[in-house]
Parts: C-alpha cells; sequence; structure tokens
C-alpha cells in the first residue's frame, strides 16, 4: 500500500507535464482535472487510515536515491496519515474551487503547474521516511509557494510578499539543511524510522543546544511564528484558493510537523519546552490582538491563521500526552475551518467585488449556502458544540491546565486568546450575514446560484467535516493513538468526545464564550484601543524592517561588488595570476627534498626543440606586431606548434583538439577584427612593463611547477589506473576516450554545460541588436 | 562570396567533413576520435559554409535552430545518464551490451556511445550557435 503511495505521489509531479495538453483541450476544466490525483491519494490515505493498526507503522522503500543514504522512502503513520489526508482532501476541494475562481485568467497552466508542485512536494514533506529528502521536499515547498504568493506578479506588493516569504522561510530551511547533517553526523542515519525504532534522542550531546536551535528557527519560520509572522498577512497577496491552501492545512503547518516528527530525537527537554512556550504563548496571543481591528476578511484570516500556529507551537511546548493530543485535534480543527473561510472569502470576494467586512451588506438573502457554511466554519472557529472545534478547545484548556508549571500565566493567554476568536468570529458572521448597513449599497456582481457546484463544494465538505467530526470523533481516534505512540512513545488508547462533563474545562469555555460576546458588544473601543496600541507600535513595524535591513545589505554588497567586479579584464586578469603565483609559490617551496637537477629529463629531441624555437618566436613576434590581424596569426602559429609536440609525444587526441579549436578561434578572431579599429596605443609604458614583468614571472612559475610535479614520483600515479582499467572496465582502447566519456564523464558533462552557457552568453549578448537589425531590414 | 570555385570546393569539404566526423565519432572508443573531436570536425565544415554561403544557409542545411541542437544533445546524454538508473544502478555508469545483427555483425555498444553521440550533436550546435550569432551581427551575409 505504501509503495501504490509512492507512485501516486510521483503521479502529482508527471501530471504537471499533462497540463499544456489539458489546458489545450479545455481550458477551463484543467483543475477539475487534476482534481482527480490528489482525490485518488485521499480515498488511499482514507483506507489507511481505517486499517491503521494503532501501534504500527508502514514503511514503503522505493529502490530510488537521490545518493546513497538519500532514498526515496515513506513512511505512513499516524501523524503523517492526519498530515497527508488534510493536504490531499483540500488539496482536491482547492483545485475544484480553482477551475472557476482561476477560470480566464492568464498564466493559469503555471498556476497549476506550482499548485501541483506544491502539493506534491508537501505530501512527499509529510510521508518522507528520510530526513535528506524531508528536507529537499521541504525546500520544494518554499520555492512552489514564492511563485503562487508572487502570482500576480505585475504587482509590486506582490513581488515583495513573495520575495519576504521566499527570504523567510529560505533561511529556515538553511538552518534545517545544517540541522539535518548534524543530525546524520551524530545519528549515522538519517532515516526516520530507524531513529525512532532505536530510540535515538539527542538531549545529553554537546551539540544538542546547536541542533535544537536550528530546527527551532526552521519551524518558527515557516510556521509564521513571532518575530518571523509578519510574511504570514503579506503573503495574502496571493490568489484566493492559494491562501486557503497554503495557510489552512499545508505550507505553514510544515513546522508543526517538523516539531512533532523529530519530537523523539530532540524533544522534552527544558529548552525545547520553553522556546515553544515563549515562541508559541507570544504568537498567539499577538495574533488574536492583531486580527481584532482589520476590515479586509483575508487579513483578519491570516492573523488569526498566526493565532492558531502560536496555539499549536504553545501545545508541542507544553508537553504532555494531552497537549499532544489537542495539537492534532487542532490542527485538523484549524485546517477544515480556515480552508472553508478562506474559500468563502474568495466566493463573496467573486460575486461582491470586495472583501472588506464593513462594505458587505446582509448576505444571507442573496447567498443562503454561503451563509450555512460559513456559520458552520464560525461556530467551529469560536469552539462551540457540536463542531469539532468545540473538541479541539476543550482539549486546549484541559492541556494548558494541567500544565505543571506556568499555567498562571499560559491559561489566561489562552482563554484570552480565545475570547478574541469568539468575537471576531460573532463579528465576521455579523457584519456579513445579519447587520443592516443602510448607507452601502454593494452591488451582487455575480449571483450564488450562477455559480458552479464545483465552486462552492468546497467549503461546504469542509464545514460539514468539522459537524462530521465533531459528532463522531471516533473516527480521529486511531489516527490520534499512533502518532502519540510514535511521538511519545507512550502506546495510550486514546478516547476523544463531545461531552466532558461539567469542570472546570467547561466552565472556562463558558466563561470565554460570555467574554467573547462581551468584546463583540465593546467591539469598537475595542479596535480603537487595539488600533492605538497598534499604532504604539508602529516604529516596530516587522516589514518595514525587514525591508530595510534587505535593502541596506543589498547597498553593501553592490557596492562590494562594484569593488571586486570593476569590468577591466586585464586587472581581472593580473589579479588571477597573481593570486595564482602566490599560491603555488607556497608551496612550490615547501617541497624541498626532491632534488632539482637536469639529469632526470630526457634529452630534447632536435624537432621539438625547433618547434619549441618557432613557437617562441611566434609569441615574441605577437607581443611586438603593431596590427591586431598578425597578432592572432602569430598565436595561432603557437598552438599550431604546440599541437605538433602533443603529436610528437603521442597525444593524438589532444593534438586533434588543439588543432581544431585553434583554428576556430582564428576563424572567429579574424571575422570580429576586421570591425575592430585598428591598433591604437592606450596604454602607458610603465603599465606596459608591469604587465610584462607579471606575465613573465607567471609564465616562469608553470615552468618551475610543471617540472617539480615532473619530479614527485608517487607510488601510484593516476595515469596508471586509466592505463591498467580503460580496456577492462572503460571497455574501450583509446585512454583519453574512456576517460571522457566513463571514468570522468561527469566532468564531460559539466564542461558540455560550461560551454553551453558560453553559447548561451554570446547568443544573450546579441540577441537585442540581431533583433533591431532585422527590423531596420524590415523596414527598408 | 560569389566565387564559384571557392562555393564547390566548400560544399566539397563540408561532405568530407561531416562524413570523417562520423567516423571520428565511431570509432572514438577505441583510436583517437570521439563526440567532441568529431563535433568540432563536423563545425569546422559548416564553418566554412557558413562563411561562403552565409549565416542563413547553414542555418537552413541544420533544419533546426542551433539552440535546438544544443538541446537535444543535452537531452540525449542525459538519456545516457537516465538509462543505468533506471536498470538499477548509479546514474551514468557505463552499461554495456552486444547486439547481433543479421550478416554475422555483432554490434558491441553501450551508454558512453549514447553519451558521446550527444557531446557530438551539442558541441556542433554550440559553436555554430556562437559562430552565426557573430556573423548575424556583423552582417556577414554576403
Amino acid at each position: 500500500m505504501a509503495n501504490l503511495l509512492t507512485v501516486l505521489i510521483a503521479s502529482l509531479f508527471l501530471a504537471t507535464l499533462a497540463i499544456p495538453v489539458i489546458y489545450r483541450l479545455r481550458t477551463n476544466g484543467t483543475g477539475t482535472f487534476l482534481a482527480l490525483f490528489p482525490l485518488l491519494i485521499f480515498i488511499l490515505l482514507g483506507y489507511l487510515l481505517i486499517t491503521l493498526n494503532p501501534f504500527e507503522a508502514g514503511i514503503g522503500d522505493s529502490s530510488i536515491a537521490i545518493l546513497e543514504g538519500m532514498e526515496l522512502s515513506l513512511r505512513v503513520d499516524g501523524l503523517s496519515l492526519i498530515f497527508g489526508l488534510l493536504i490531499s482532501g483540500i488539496g482536491f476541494l482547492i483545485l475544484l474551487y480553482s477551475s472557476f475562481y482561476m477560470a480566464n485568467q492568464e498564466r493559469q497552466k503555471s498556476f497549476y503547474l506550482y499548485l501541483m508542485i506544491f502539493m506534491g512536494a508537501m505530501l512527499a514533506l509529510v510521508f518522507s521516511n528520510n530526513l535528506i529528502t524531508l528536507f529537499i521536499f521541504w525546500e520544494i515547498t518554499s520555492v512552489a509557494s514564492f511563485f503562487l504568493i508572487g502570482y500576480n506578479h505585475h504587482r509590486e506588493k506582490s513581488r515583495q510578499a513573495a520575495f519576504q516569504a521566499l527570504i523567510i522561510t529560505a533561511v529556515g530551511g538553511l538552518a534545517l539543511l545544517f540541522a539535518v547533517i548534524l543530525t546524520g553526523n551524530i545519528t549515522g542515519t538519517y532515516r526516520i524510522s530507524e531513529i525512532i525504532s532505536e530510540g535515538i534522542h539527542l538531549g545529553n550531546h554537546s551539540r544538542y543546544p546547536l541542533i535544537l536551535s536550528l530546527v527551532i528557527i526552521a519551524a518558527v519560520t515557516k510556521s509564521a511564528q513571532f518575530p518571523f509572522h509578519f510574511w504570514l498577512p503579506g503573503a495574502m497577496q496571493a490568489p484566493t484558493p492559494i491562501s486557503a491552501y497554503l495557510h489552512s492545512a499545508t505550507m505553514v503547518n510544515a513546522g508543526i510537523f517538523l516539531l512533532l516528527r523529530l519530537y523523539p530525537l530532540l524533544g522534552g527537554t527544558i529548552m525545547w519546552k520553553y522556546s515553544l512556550l515563549i515562541t508559541g504563548s507570544i504568537t498567539m496571543f499577538l495574533g488574536a490582538f492583531s486580527s481584532m481591528g482589520q476590515k479586509d476578511l483575508k487579513r483578519i484570516l491570516a492573523f488569526t491563521t498566526i493565532s492558531a500556529l502560536g496555539t499549536m507551537m504553545l501545545l508541542i511546548g507544553i508537553d504532555t500526552v494531552n497537549s499532544i493530543k489537542a495539537a492534532l485535534v487542532f490542527f485538523i480543527v484549524h485546517g477544515l475551518y480556515k480552508g472553508g473561510l478562506f474559500m468563502i472569502t474568495g466566493i463573496i470576494d467573486k460575486s461582491t467585488g470586495t472583501r472588506d467586512i464593513y462594505q458587505l451588506n446582509n448576505l444571507t438573502k442573496s447567498m443562503p449556502f454561503t451563509a450555512l457554511f460559513t456559520f458552520l466554519a464560525v461556530i467551529s472557529m469560536a469552539g462551540l458544540p457540536p463542531m469539532l472545534g468545540f473538541i479541539g478547545k476543550e482539549l486546549i484548556y484541559e492541556a494548558t491546565i494541567q500544565m505543571p508549571q506556568l499555567s498562571w500565566i499560559i491559561v489566561p493567554l489562552g482563554v484570552g486568546a480565545n475570547i478574541i476568536m469568539v468575537a471576531i468570529s460573532i463579528t465576521v458572521f455579523y457584519e456579513l450575514f445579519i447587520y443592516q448597513k443602510k448607507k452601502i449599497t454593494t452591488k451582487l456582481l455575480i449571483k450564488e446560484k450562477a455559480f458552479p457546484t464545483s465552486f462552492l463544494v468546497g467549503p461546504a465538505i469542509l464545514a460539514f467535516m468539522g459537524l462530521l467530526l465533531g459528532i463522531a470523533p471516533e473516527i480521529l481516534e486511531n489516527a490520534i493513538s499512533n502518532s502519540i505512540y510514535f511521538i511519545r512513545g507512550q502506546s495510550i488508547k486514546i478516547t476523544l468526545s463531545l461531552w466532558h462533563g461539567f469542570n472546570e474545562v467547561l466552565l472556562l469555555s463558558i466563561l470565554t464564550i460570555a467574554g467573547g460576546v462581551i468584546l463583540f458588544l465593546l467591539r469598537k473601543p475595542a479596535n480603537r484601543f487595539i488600533a492605538h496600541i497598534l499604532n504604539l507600535f508602529d516604529i516596530y513595524h516587522l516589514p518595514s524592517i525587514f525591508n530595510n535591513l534587505v535593502n541596506t545589505y543589498l547597498k553593501v554588497t553592490s557596492r562590494n561588488t562594484e569593488r571586486i567586479q570593476h569590468g577591466y579584464h586585464r586587472f581581472y586578469l593580473m589579479t588571477f595570476f597573481l593570486v595564482t603565483i602566490a599560491i603555488t609559490s607556497l608551496h612550490l617551496f615547501k617541497i624541498t627534498d626532491i632534488p632539482f637537477s637536469l639529469q632526470y629529463f630526457s634529452p630534447v629531441k632536435p624537432h621539438v626543440l625547433l618547434l619549441i624555437i618557432i613557437a617562441s618566436i611566434a609569441v615574441l613576434f605577437a607581443v611586438f606586431t603593431k596590427t591586431r590581424l598578425s597578432a592572432i596569426l602569430a598565436m595561432g602559429l603557437t598552438g599550431y606548434s604546440i599541437g605538433l609536440i602533443y603529436l610528437f609525444y603521442g597525444a593524438v587526441d589532444l593534438a586533434i583538439t588543439q588543432f581544431l579549436a585553434e583554428t576556430i578561434i582564428m576563424v572567429i578572431f579574424v571575422m570580429v577584427i576586421y570591425y575592430l579599429p585598428t591598433f591604437a596605443v592606450l596604454s602607458t609604458r610603465t603599465s606596459r612593463i608591469r604587465d610584462a614583468i607579471i606575465s613573465i614571472i607567471t609564465g616562469l612559475f608553470i615552468t618551475l611547477v610543471i617540472l617539480k610535479a615532473e619530479l614527485i614520483k608517487p607510488d601510484y600515479r593516476v595515469s596508471d589506473f586509466f592505463t591498467e582499467n580503460s580496456y577492462t572496465l572503460g571497455e574501450g582502447k583509446n585512454i583519453v576516450n574512456t576517460i571522457l566519456v566513463d571514468f570522468r564523464a561527469l566532468d564531460t558533462l559539466g564542461e558540455m554545460f560550461v560551454i553551453t552557457m558560453a553559447a548561451a552568453g554570446v547568443f544573450s549578448l546579441f540577441k537585442f541588436q540581431i533583433k533591431r537589425l532585422k527590423e531596420r531590414k524590415k523596414d527598408s | 562570396m560569389q566565387n564559384i570555385i571557392l562555393q564547390k570546393t566548400a560544399k566539397l569539404i563540408l561532405i568530407i567533413m561531416t562524413a570523417a566526423s562520423l567516423w571520428l565519432l565511431i570509432r572514438g572508443h577505441n583510436n583517437p576520435g570521439g563526440g567532441f573531436i568529431a563535433g568540432i570536425v563536423a563545425a569546422t565544415g559548416l564553418i566554412l559554409y557558413a562563411i561562403v554561403f552565409g549565416s542563413q544557409k547553414v542555418e537552413k542545411l541544420l533544419k533546426y535552430n542551433t539552440r535546438n541542437w544544443i538541446g537535444s544533445g543535452l537531452a540525449i546524454i542525459l538519456v545516457s545518464i537516465i538509462i543505468p538508473i533506471a536498470l538499477g544502478e548509479p546514474p551514468m555508469t557505463a552499461m554495456w551490451t552486444t547486439i547481433s545483427l543479421p550478416f554475422s555483425i555483432s554490434l558491441h555498444t553501450g551508454t558512453p556511445h549514447i553519451f558521446e553521440t550527444g557531446v557530438y550533436i551539442s558541441v556542433i550546435g554550440i559553436i555554430l550557435s556562437i559562430i552565426i550569432t557573430i556573423m548575424e551581427v556583423l552582417k556577414w551575409n554576403s
């Protein structure tokens, strides 16, 4: 089954190849077609969830490995199933939703391409059983989300938001890479299943603080935690389906996933607890606090997402069975209601043309179904029964109350954040659907009835899933027991139920709702108060601080670049030569135990001597001649002489290459020289003398290095290896050729890329000139 | 250049150079030669042709854009890299096989030959791309 999953996830990537074809056949049905792939995955994962044994994990090893130790292997356990189900399920709905939302928009093909790549990478990330592949897919999600956030790239704001998101998540990715490599070096394996089954924990290792901080940086940046939270509201520049997908169940939850995944390796220490508690609680409260007073529905949702992520972070930091359970349930709750609400935002935006909740007026009559779905999503967000949100909130309260220490501060913070959530839920629903604003008459552009079912089905399914799971939470018990078994190593049968009886948790819930209602009634002064406080902190406006930082950095680097990359070719060469001389002379004089004497060399043959004399005369002529053409011809003569020397010493391949290359270089030179002005004396006498000295020293040094290298006689030469193995291993009698295409084929490949780059460079340098020439020809 | 002798010679040389390049390509693994050298030889013939007849004629002769040649050469190289992966070996491993053809000829061939062919094609594309671009900029269209 796990192997089937590998194939299906790979099919997500391969499906991108079909996008141009489908797009040509049915332009606006592309999304609907692509939705089949995540649907298949969802069905398979659903089957795996039902058949899941509470204390077992399925491993699917494929024979494909990127490199040794980086195999593509899958791990199916409760944690990856919970994440995978939400990613594939919401991905399916988002693709359906996009096919109407993105209809008749430009660049749909790239939209679907990035979305599918993102989805595939996200699924591969959560199912990955190897830390290195996990990192690779983590980076792919960052890059794909950059393109998705910056999809409307003609707007400067989108570009900036995408850039911010990329830079911040890429910093996290880099930290993750370091952490993964360190972990691999210490544990000796990158396989997650081995780390978990062997019970490796790095808590006592001297590198533990470093690894933990790197992992936390990765998680905190990806999951938009304080002080990196600001990229998330910025990312609302993305098209709504993208916001719904990236910020409900996927991208931003990858950090949470990472922490849960690495818990067996790193979790449970004091450092782990406190760092997560601090960031989590600050983010939770700050997100909720900032969401009050926002007008744009999407921004409100963005800030509540930050708050929810903070809550999950906090719950992981509390570090008890109950808190992990609460985090997992809350992840599902949040994915369901947030995905639905974002999609509803898109529906309202499509039909009215605005997302400002104060500009929208009594939408119940015009869009009754949307109102129903919003109602369900909003009561899940507020944590009211009988939704899954209620269970989620009860579990959170239970976990915070039972905290061994610090519950005196965490509980009030949690209650405060939840009160704001309740107030926001009521405000959103009230302003959108109930309140009659007399002054504002927002016209409906498209009626709800005109929308296709595929556009409305997304929020409907998510809302009813929230309800269904609230009434029958038993479905999730197995997966959560399994997750907790592998996260905390405790085999506990988890039970979930809607009704917990009268206890202090229920009391807190009632208090929260009452507080929320009061805050809703006082929302105008409260909004003013919050706006005032946020204004006070405006000097610490993080996005602009970030932008300033980036700009300053760019200024400094461009100044340095100008200093190094000055554009004078002769100075580049001079630097290059001088540095080479300095480095080689250091090594050349270090090796003193080899006597330097001419007796080690065979006598020079007369014809070779003749060639050397010809080449030297040609060089001198090239230096002192007054015209370019003769200089080039003289250089060509030198090249041919060297080619002949190769030939005399039996290097036929080298000689042929030398002759041919020399010929082509001469042809190109002659072509170009024809159009250059005749020799002009531009350099001064002193600079010429300096150049002469440098070139003579360089030549002298190269000669010395080669002579010395000839004197060093190692026991086993590289060339001996090739002579011995070229026929047996390389199956070729031409040693040079077996080196080129077999032993060192990677080098040849690299060279091919280099000369391709050179060709591309020439072409792109002259592309516009050629275009202009052709246009002029047409005109005349 | 409207010179009948030059034009005839250029055509003849092109044929000889192309034949020579194919010969160098085929014998390359056991005798002096190989994809890179063969590619340059073929390109040299084409350059002479370009100098005599102008760059547009060469583009016509090549049928496809030089950049397509580079791309297809690199794609062929990619094939030679992927074949070993599909057979469960690390990428770029040389795989050899002997194919028996009719008339009792047996052909010993392998992925290095594919690699070499890719190098051959892309070298031709690269050199001509540079030459043609320069010729177009210089308006070298006799």
